[in-house]
């Protein structure tokens, strides 16, 4: 039985539900509304034994082959201690498990990230975190152009700043900020899904395509054999099964990684290609292949 | 000197500063104050805001971390609007900073995360597992259960020592569990048949472990 964890609404959750539907697979989803009326008897110890029960179907937690989960927003009361529960009992289960929520925690702290990234053999942009505008504008002045995004997993819009916006630095006074040389380059975004990978470049006018004012162009990307096989090491490392690893590769052929997403909405790059990245999260979950 | 990270509301923090000498607090104040510099793979640039002053990170010989977050509500200087994702941005700042600091910490950041948090149950279940360490089993029910009560033996390990009075078996497997752990300190709870029952770093130091930790913290990594 395969347990799927998370918002019906959401568009992940939605295809790996649908593909596991067209395998026939038995699959026992638990949506966020799911969570206050949730009943579960579980005793941990070397492992986790016990059952949860929901919709009135109760499952042996044993029976769980594979795991997927994208849990929504945080919760409160009764479904914020399912939550808890639940995560738990997933960190324990002797399943595949996409991912572990520890192993994901990284990205919760970029810059920390950032250093597994580079611990892993990648080049990583130039960074500084600081509440200093004095290290701000000598880190303006050193790069001439840079970007800043939030420091957490919180999503915020990636911006450029150049020298005519040096006087806006002093605002770093208030909370630590991320700064980031720019890289000049194409955007490549690698899904490593277990032992394979799916590279697909992105071109946009914008600083941060997620946020372009025009359509990004997306396209299927012959990543290097060396390239792919060392993301996927990478992803490999940070005991990831699934990850969306964002890219850029220089004028000069040379590779700079940015951020491993744990948690990637893949469906937004399947959409524009032929990638079947639900279909292998699927076989992973299915056969651990 | 020592760099105590934690709240000045908690007395545990407070009274750590006071017992060790040239230690400071970094409160949630100093962590939104304008100083810090902390570049990634530039050791030498590295700066802290302690105590309101500026306090370069090469000065810093031990960091005793005593929370496992950072909450909007204790950033009262900032607009309620922002207090959440400001205290996000602070607590992601955090984990970076105790994770490059050259100075010890303790406790190290592990997965991505800090303090109690940083004591998953999967990883110390799992490692004791493997040390041969039995687990008193834990049930977690949504049925309505009567709680039982049961005598428990507290442990602490700093670095290499070993405080509290119970027996000499749970006192190594304690010992060999923080290693493995690659804790500097913790409590290791056991039950009355030698079971495992938890690992925390949330209580206060015992008096002669909070020395020890000073010790520890005054000393240089090697």
């Amino acid at each position: 039985m395969i347990l799927v964890w998370g918002p019906q609404t959401d568009a992940p959750i939605e295809r790996v539900l649908e593909a596991l539907e067209m395998r026939g697979a038995d699959v026992f989803h638990i949506d966020e509304s799911d969570l206050e009326s949730l009943r579960y008897d579980i005793v941990f110890g070397a492992d986790c034994r016990g059952w949860i029960e929901s919709r009135g179907r109760q499952v042996a937690i044993e029976n769980f082959r594979g795991i997927y989960i994208r849990p929504g927003k945080p919760l409160s009361g009764a479904a914020r201690k399912a939550s808890m529960v639940l995560l738990a009992m997933v960190s324990q289960a002797q399943a595949v498990l996409i991912n572990h929520p520890a192993a994901g925690s990284s990205n919760s702290s970029k810059p920390y990230q950032l250093g597994l990234i580079a611990q892993a053999g990648f080049a990583v942009p130039k960074t500084l975190v600081t509440t200093d505008p004095v290290a701000a504008r000598a880190f303006l002045h050193e790069h001439g152009r840079i970007i800043y995004k939030s420091v957490s997993g919180i999503r915020s819009i990636v911006a450029s700043l150049e020298m005519k916006d040096e006087a806006r630095l002093e605002d770093v006074r208030s909370g630590p900020v991320q700064l980031q040389e720019y890289v000049e380059g194409l955007d490549v975004r690698v899904h490593v899904v277990g032992a394979r990978w799916f590279a697909c470049s992105v071109r946009s006018s914008s600083t941060d395509y997620r946020h372009a004012d025009t359509m990004p162009e997306l396209c299927e990307f012959d990543l290097p054999e060396n390239v792919g096989e060392r993301v996927r090491a990478l992803v490999q490392s940070m005991n990831l099964l699934v990850a969306g690893v964002d890219l850029r590769v220089k004028a000069d052929e040379s590779w700079v990684c940015f951020e491993v997403n744990p948690s990637p909405g893949f469906t937004w790059y399947e959409e524009s290609t032929s990638h079947q990245i639900g279909e292998a999260i699927v076989d992973l979950l299915l056969t651990n292949t | 000197m020592i760099v105590v990270v934690g709240s000045s509301h908690d007395s545990v923090a407070t009274d750590l500063v006071a017992l060790w000498p040239q230690a400071a607090l970094c409160s949630a104040e100093d962590l939104v104050s304008s100083g810090w510099v902390w570049r990634q793979g530039h050791a030498a640039s590295r700066t802290w805001i302690v105590d309101k002053k500026k306090i370069s990170d090469d000065q810093v010989t031990g960091v005793f971390v005593r929370r496992a977050s950072v909450y909007a509500e204790e950033l009262m200087t900032t607009h309620p609007d922002d207090r959440a994702y400001l205290a996000s941005e602070i607590h992601a700042f955090l984990v970076f900073v105790l994770a490059g600091t050259s100075a010890r910490v303790v406790n190290p950041i592990n997965e991505g995360a800090f303090g109690e948090a940083a004591l998953r149950p999967h990883r110390w279940t799992q490692l004791a597992s493997q040390l041969g360490i039995p687990l008193r089993p834990l049930r977690v029910t949504s049925e309505s259960r009567r709680a039982i009560r049961y005598r428990t033996f507290s442990v602490e390990v700093v670095g290499d020592e070993v405080f509290g009075d119970a027996p000499a078996r749970l006192r190594e497997s304690a010992r060999c569990l923080a290693q493995a752990l690659e804790i500097g300190w913790g409590v290791f709870v056991f039950d009355s048949r030698k079971r495992l029952v938890t690992v925390t770093t949330a209580r206060r130091p015992s008096d002669a472990a909070a020395v020890a930790l000073g010790r520890l913290l005054e000393a240089r990594r090697t």
